[in-house]
């Protein structure tokens, strides 16, 4: 009887032992993941690569989170300031990251990328993810801003692509004067701004200037060349729709896709949004351009604006090898492949896709990215946030014409000789 | 005896719990926070002394936002109070039968709609080529107007107020209704054997009766005008270039965008010294209206 | 008194001229609600080529879309919120308020006036350092996260509100109860409370009506969209919805027609409740 009964209680005992064991071996680990695509196609495009990655990694949870594109540069920095932050989250590189980079937010993956990781990731769009020669994230799409027409309209006025900014003022006043708005801007959010002023300020300043400029810790941009820049800008005020600062980004689009607007400033990340939601008029009738490079100004006038958008993964995170290979997942050839086909966007893995698998607008604009030797950073992402925040005002007022290039410049100054002071 | 001694005592701490743990200690704390650099997400924070104060008092969003603040009040005293007043009066006065009670329930309606949902639905209403007001004029005036009412600097706070006079003008008109009612009726009786017409009887009856609550509902009017958060807040945010901004939006724009936290505690400070006082004197002139 | 032809005549040109300029004001009331109504019933197109027309078709379906598009969520958060906050604040308001009316105590006139004190305060002064303790408390993003600043916040009111009730309350009532063998707490139970109602519903009237509009603390203590409140749901919906305007607006409607209709059946406890506390708030 009582061997029998120690008998039990130690084969219940071994399976105690053994169902622990196995607890353990599998235990489940949770990844916060937080990123900002709230719309479709999208969100539906996350939760079914979340989906995938749970079902090959049967240990892994991955606990979503989505903040919308504009209150997430809020937001983000409320949840890095709790003890819950994500282990994997979406950024933008540049100075946008690097203030968390910093503060120590930011887990370095240089290593990780130096063991083969970094071989399979094209060099340029890794590139904007250093800071101070360190990696610490990984692209998940390429990006670049590019005049995107109707050529019907282009067609209709008889005007063809400029080739330089002075012949862009003629096309656009030819615009004007058919009864066209020659382009369409929406500018309640002022990163609109910020990406015309990237471009042209990447046109007037050296590059070597420029980038000691974005350093909040040295910037002061005294070059003339921003002036310049600012001037640019103004010169196209004119021939913006009505109201820009009073309507949002996809607000204004609408009128590019119904034919109102000749041409709208665009990201190309923005084209599969063509391809999914504009009438089928404007759809067969577009062509892109870039921003008209500047005469006989200092910049680099083969610079192109666009830094690809990222994850990185948190310093905090508790599971730092699970959050890396997840990363890994979410920006490598797997995903890429699904990005481009449902989403028809290009990710950061050396030729992920091929000419001919995905609409050839994409594959184009995507390719004028690759090509370039030089991307520039979106500028607001790439200026310290308080820099940006007085400069995105300003730079509304010069949209509205209420203040001078010389003003904006002017304040802008000002606020970088503060910000300096504090470092 | 003993248990006696503590039973009030247990009936008060979880309330007193409470009101320290998440109102006074936070507030005290925010009084720290005032003095030093930080941000949300870095965990180290640097003295500065008095230098956080000094930047917003040279800091031109601040007066900005002051102006704009007191231009909520004194617009919400002329609309909520004022025509609030007059319209309490027009609907308690003889010349309305059952109807009143129709106009009552209308003109209450709009303020138990929560702000946010009145703000995002100005919001459309404003929106330059698609909202209702511009609609409106088109169809008057046979134009194509496409005015930004919230996007231009010159409109952009005043249809935030004109908003905010659409939600609340009816709920201080209750208020008022109902401290008309309290009035006995004997006082107009007298006024009506005097001869005293319709408006006579207001200025000399009903408004020196009802005084009392026309000084709260006026000061919860100016202290609701410098708490003001998030009317502006899902209009326009501040903008077009922070000619809209108020103290609490400024508050978050600079905890939030500046990556100034210690800047935003000051910031506070000053809506707590604006607040705080308003309050007092609300209490000082509730007091002697009760002597 | 007597009325001649006359002054009847002017008597009725009087308030038929009043009634014509409140019924003005009832128009500017009504229509833009009505407006957003309307609209939300349209395809998005008849919404952007005609923003006064109406629509071919009711489009009950943006409704049915703002609902499953987060909708249901924000709605069964900001209830849940609501009632936790409003019956905490509202018990532990009334023991304390009790507590304050009834009994003598040491400190009594110092809590009283830290309590009193606490009505002049406002949020947005807390806000900060209060984010800083939640998440030190790891309540950061959780329900907790709003009740319990929220409760903290209303406290005062809502004791205050409800002291000055309990002192109008004979004491005869309560002795008599102790007389048959009550202690306190079973006496403010079964005794006081069922005869405070009225004041009860007002404080909680007055309170839910805060939570349910409540912003800041919302926007910036809770982050998973699956929590959010109401006000933050439809400030969410805007940016993620960006041009799907007529299921913007339903949503809208969706926010707003809960507290209208709790109005309108409720007319009565709801302006008292407000009336209530505007003079002591």
């Amino acid at each position: 009887m009582s061997r029998k009964i120690i008998t039990l209680s130690l084969v219940f005992a071994m399976l105690l032992v053994v169902t622990f064991s196995l607890t353990i071996g599998a235990q489940e680990v949770t990844l916060k993941f937080l990123h900002r695509w709230t719309q479709e196609p999208d969100s539906t495009f996350f939760e079914e690569v979340v989906a995938n990655y749970e079902a090959q990694n049967p240990n892994i949870n991955i606990d979503m989170e989505v903040v919308a594109n504009d209150p997430f540069k809020e937001k983000i920095k409320i949840i890095l300031g709790t003890e819950n932050a994500p282990d994997v989250f979406f950024t933008w590189p540049g100075e946008f990251t690097n203030r968390f980079i910093r503060a120590g937010q930011v887990m370095d993956i240089t290593s990780y990328m130096e063991d083969g990781w970094g071989d399979t990731l094209i060099d340029s769009v890794v590139e904007p993810f250093k800071y101070e020669g360190k990696i610490y994230g990984a692209p998940y799409r390429l990006d670049a801003k590019v005049f995107v027409y109707n050529t019907k309209i282009f067609e209709d006025v008889g005007v063809e692509e400029p080739k330089n900014f002075s012949e862009f003022i003629t096309v656009l006043d030819k615009i004007k004067n058919a009864g066209y708005t020659p382009i369409a801007f929406g500018n309640m959010f002022p990163w609109a701004v910020s990406h015309y002023m990237g471009q042209l300020n990447a046109y007037s300043v050296p590059y070597d200037v420029y980038m000691e400029d974005l350093n909040p810790a040295e910037g002061d941009f005294a070059h003339p060349g921003y002036l310049m820049a600012l001037e640019k800008y103004e010169e196209l005020t004119p021939y913006f729709n009505e109201n820009a600062n009073a309507i949002r980004h996809d607000e204004a689009r609408v009128s590019l896709f119904n034919g109102e607007a000749a041409m709208m400033y665009l990201e190309i990340i923005e084209i599969p949004t063509i391809e999914q939601q504009a009438p089928e008029e404007f759809k067969n009738n577009y062509d892109v351009f870039v921003m008209p490079p500047i005469e006989g100004a200092a910049g680099d006038q083969t610079a192109l604006i666009g830094y690809p958008e990222g994850f990185v993964v948190s310093a905090n995170t508790e599971h730092p090898e699970e959050a890396i290979a997840f990363l890994k997942y979410l920006t490598g050839k797997e995903v890429g492949r699904k990005e481009a086909q449902d989403l028809l966007f290009v990710n950061g893995v050396k030729n992920v896709v091929s000419e001919g698998e995905i609409p050839d607008s994409v594959y184009n604009t995507t390719q004028l990215v690759l090509k370039t030797e030089r991307l520039v950073n979106w500028f607001d992402s790439s200026l310290h946030a308080e820099i940006w925040s007085v400069t995105g005002s300003e730079l509304q007022k010069l949209t509205d014409g209420v203040a001078t290039p010389e003003e904006v410049l002017e304040n802008m100054r000002e606020i970088a000789e503060e910000v300096r002071a504090q470092f | 005896m003993y248990k006696k001694n503590i039973t009030p005592y247990l009936f008060i701490i979880p309330a007193l719990l409470f009101i320290l743990i998440f109102v006074y200690i936070p507030i005290v704390e925010n009084f720290y926070f005032s003095f030093y650099r930080m941000n949300s997400y870095a965990p180290g924070k640097t003295f500065l002394g008095l230098d956080n104060y000094i930047d917003i008092f040279q800091n031109e969003i601040f007066y900005t936002a002051i102006i704009n603040n007191t231009w909520y009040a004194v617009i919400s005293l002329i609309f909520q109070v004022g025509l609030g007043l007059i319209l309490a009066i027009t609907l308690e006065s003889k010349l309305l039968g059952k109807e009143r009670k129709f106009f009552r329930t209308v003109y209450f309606l709009p303020s138990v709609i929560a702000i946010a949902a009145v703000g995002l639905m100005f919001y459309y209403i404003y929106n330059p080529n698609l909202g209702l007001l511009n609609a409106i004029i088109n169809l008057f005036t046979e134009s194509n107007f496409n005015y930004a009412w919230l996007g231009k600097p010159n409109t952009a706070i005043f249809a935030v107020i004109a908003m905010s006079q659409w939600q609340f003008t009816g709920y201080i008109m209750i208020l008022l209704i109902v401290a008309i009612q309290k009035i006995p009726e004997e006082l107009y009786e007298v006024a009506e054997i005097e001869g005293a017409t319709s408006i006579q009887k207001a200025i000399y009856v009903t408004i020196p009766q009802i005084k009392e609550m026309i000084l709260v509902t006026s000061v919860i009017t100016v202290i609701g005008a410098f708490k003001l958060f998030t009317e502006i807040f899902v209009t326009t945010r501040g903008g077009p270039y922070d000619t809209t901004q108020v103290l609490g939006t400024f508050m978050y724009k600079t905890a939030f965008f500046y990556d100034k936290m210690g800047y935003a505690a000051a910031i506070a400070v000053i809506i707590f010294f604006i607040t705080f006082t308003t309050s007092v004197i609300q209490i000082r002139l509730a007091n002697r209206g009760e002597d | 008194m007597k009325y001649n032809s006359h002054n009847k005549s002017n008597y009725y040109l009087k308030k038929a001229l009043t009634i014509f300029i409140l019924l003005i004001f009832t128009v500017i009331v009504l229509y833009p609600m009505y407006w957003v109504v309307i609209s939300s019933l349209k395809t998005n197109n008849e919404f952007l080529s005609a923003p006064l027309g109406f629509p071919n078709k009711l489009m009950f379906e943006n409704y049915l879309s703002a609902w499953n598009k987060g909708f249901s969520r924000y709605f069964f958060n900001s209830i849940l919120i609501n009632i936790v906050s409003v019956v905490l604040t509202v018990s532990i308001g009334a023991a304390c308020a009790y507590s304050l009316a009834r009994f003598n105590f040491k400190g009594k006139t110092i809590i009283f006036y830290l309590i009193l004190a606490g009505l002049l305060l406002s949020p947005q002064v807390a806000v900060l350092p209060l984010f800083k303790l939640l998440v030190r408390l790891r309540l950061y993003n959780t329900y907790w996260a709003l009740i319990l600043p929220y409760v903290g916040f209303n406290l005062p009111f809502s004791i205050f509100l409800m002291r000055s009730y309990f002192l109008s309350i004979p004491r005869e009532i309560e002795e008599s109860a102790y007389i048959d063998g009550c202690n306190t707490f079973t006496t403010f139970i079964k005794i006081i409370l069922p005869i405070s109602k009225p004041i009860i519903a007002s404080a909680a009237i007055v309170t839910s009506r805060f939570f349910w509009n409540e912003f800041l603390f919302a926007l910036i203590f809770i982050e998973d969209s699956s929590k959010y409140t109401i006000p933050i749901g439809l400030s969410h919906f805007r940016d993620s919805l960006s041009t799907d305007y007529t299921t913007m607006l339903a949503g809208i409607t969706i926010a707003a027609l809960p507290m209208i209709i709790l109005f309108l059946v409720m007319q009565k406890q709801f302006i008292k409740g407000l009336t209530a506390g505007s003079v002591k708030g």
